[in-house]
């Protein structure tokens, strides 16, 4: 049993997607909300494993929803029609149903869901407070937007109150601290190398020794990272068990 | 035919001076200078003829100017040194001469030459001048061609536009609708079938009464309230008398359109959206004003606004007015200014 939250402003619309969802018994759909303000609130209330999300609503948007969220659950678009959005989606190939939505549409879309979270089961930490490496974050950056497994992230790079991340060859902004991003990182696999980065252990390729007692990390990605002499002593003492 | 009138006339002058001017003391020989001159208007025929050809085969025509010039002489001068050779063998040959010609052959050649050259010259002159005239006549008329069918299509996208998030929006709601309410489903679809009309058939129509238009937008602001419901209030201050008055078919549909899509739909409690329509002076005046605000710059670019200047423009040539502005700061006001009962130019 999943449960499921569906966000969009129009009460006609959420009761017609309410109705379409009758024929899922596995999803069963907990609240309903009119605006993103509403949505986040029964988010972190509620703690879905999935939400049916609007992406033209009053107030925020959809996209500025997701990125006021800490981590994203998993998200099914619906949207009548907007250019815009789809050319985002067709990029990143994030799921996404039409409205009126076809009940064909519906039960691919709820098909992938189940796909990911099997693969997830698997690799799911346990601590709920942390964020995991098989948690996702929602990336936008102008028109283009992203769902970012915490896994496929090397690097987290401070810039002012921003935040940029690096995953394969992108690197967009996210509106998130460095220090709050560490707060909520698990510090198995994301380490403060100083205080501009913090980097993903796992995606560390050449570790060399650096002046004043620091080390230099090499990426995945080519980028080389200083850790400072303080944080040397601790990144060597989490290697060395 | 040039070619033949031209030559024509080099004969005829030819002659006229021949028989008028020359010596009186020599023997004239009508008949024989006759056929020699006839010989060689043949050969000027020939020859220029074949000029014309390569002037179309090398495409002088289009080439850059500079180039053009040059190739123009020089082709003029090839030509006329080969006509004079021709000539010149052929009169030798078939023996084609006037009894006192005796100059020498070399002299000849160049002589001839040179007077050819001339007449090719201007013959040559006289064509490109005459191209090149045509051709700036055939672009003037190709440009107006283009511009009014770019006018036209405009005209065309502009009035077709309905916003497609509305109508899969609209949709949306009917088929919720069909279980919850099937006789409000019922007059939606109703209503929906008049707005995609009227849209289709505004493309035939450059003005319609008001009250037609009204009918539309009545009809789009019924599928709307289904989706915002509550969100949504409508006010309509009408004067009766300008119900006959002719507008553009959609524009008055897209204003309230727009009022919605940037109003309303962006506000969590909603809001309202007042049309008005009324004299004022010797125009007519129309106005929707919604909750809502313009932030910052208005984007002229933005569909809306941008094709109902257009429109107006193409329409009224300038004697009409829109514009959008913050009424205060809750309310957004667009408005259209418009002559009264114009005399409108029908297609």
């Amino acid at each position: 049993m999943h449960k499921a939250i569906i966000i969009d402003d129009e009460r006609l619309a959420r009761n017609e997607l309410k109705k379409l969802l009758l024929e899922f018994p596995q999803i069963e759909v907990v609240d309903e909300a009119a605006n993103a303000a509403e949505g986040i609130e029964k988010i972190d209330l509620l703690n879905p494993d999935l939400i049916f999300l609007d992406i033209q609503m009053p107030g925020k948007t959809g996209f500025d929803m997701l990125q006021d969220l800490d981590k994203a659950p998993h998200v099914i678009f619906t949207t009548a029609y907007d250019e815009y959005a789809l050319k985002a989606f067709e990029v990143n190939a994030l799921d996404y149903l039409m409205k009126p939505i076809e009940p064909k549409r519906l039960a691919d879309a709820l098909q992938k869901l189940q796909q990911a979270e099997e693969k997830e089961l698997g690799q799911s930490g346990m601590n709920r407070g942390l964020l995991t490496e098989a948690d996702q974050v929602f990336v936008k950056d102008g028109e283009r937007c992203w769902f970012v497994k915490l896994s496929e992230v090397r690097l987290f790079e401070s810039v002012g109150n921003y935040a940029k991340v690096f995953f394969g060859t992108n690197k967009p902004l996210i509106l998130k601290s460095l220090n709050a991003l560490e707060e909520r990182l698990d510090e198995k696999t994301f380490f403060r190398a100083n205080r501009k980065h913090i980097v993903n252990m796992r995606m560390i390729e050449k570790i060399e020794p650096y002046f004043n007692g620091g080390l230099l990390l090499d990426l995945q990605g080519g980028e080389k990272i200083e850790v400072s002499r303080r944080q040397a002593v601790k990144f060597k003492e989490m290697m060395s068990l | 035919m040039c070619q033949l009138g031209g030559w024509g006339a080099w004969f005829a002058t030819n002659a006229f001076f021949y028989f008028s001017l020359s010596d009186p003391d020599k023997e004239k020989e009508p008949l024989r200078y006759s056929g020699l001159l006839l010989f060689v208007i043949v050969l000027g025929i020939f020859f220029s003829h074949m000029m014309r050809l390569c002037i179309k085969e090398y495409k002088l025509l289009k080439m850059p100017i500079q180039r053009q010039i040059f190739y123009f002489l020089l082709l003029t001068a090839i030509f006329s040194v080969l006509y004079s050779s021709v000539l010149v063998s052929l009169t030798t040959l078939l023996d084609i001469h006037l009894k006192e010609d005796n100059i020498p052959l070399l002299n000849k050649l160049i002589g001839n030459a040179i007077t050819i050259f001339i007449l090719f010259l201007i013959w040559n002159l006289i064509y490109y001048i005459y191209h090149y005239v045509e051709r700036n006549r055939k672009q003037e008329l190709d440009t107006l061609k283009l511009e009014s069918t770019v006018k036209e299509l405009e005209l065309k996208t502009i009035k077709s536009h309905i916003n497609p998030h509305f109508i899969f929006n609209a949709l949306n709601s009917i088929r919720a609708l069909v279980d919850e309410n099937p006789a409000r489903a019922r007059t939606a679809i109703t209503e929906l079938s008049n707005i995609l009309r009227s849209s289709m058939q505004a493309e035939k129509l450059e003005t319609v009464p008001l009250e037609k238009e009204l009918g539309i937008v009545k009809d789009y602001l019924a599928l709307e309230k289904m989706r915002f419901e509550e969100r949504l209030n409508i006010e309509m201050h009408i004067d009766e008398d300008t119900l006959s008055q002719p507008v553009p078919p959609m524009m008055l549909q897209t204003l309230v359109e727009n009022a919605i899509k940037h109003g309303i739909s962006k506000k969590i409690n909603g809001g309202v959206v007042r049309i008005v329509s009324d004299f004022v002076g010797d125009h007519h005046v129309l106005l929707v004003q919604n909750t809502g605000q313009l932030n910052g710059v208005v984007n002229s670019d933005g569909f809306g606004i941008k094709s109902t200047q257009d429109r107006l423009n193409l329409l009224y040539q300038g004697k009409a007015k829109f514009d959008i502005k913050n009424l205060n700061s809750d309310i957004v006001e667009s408005k259209v200014t418009m002559p009264v009962h114009p005399v409108l130019v029908i297609k």
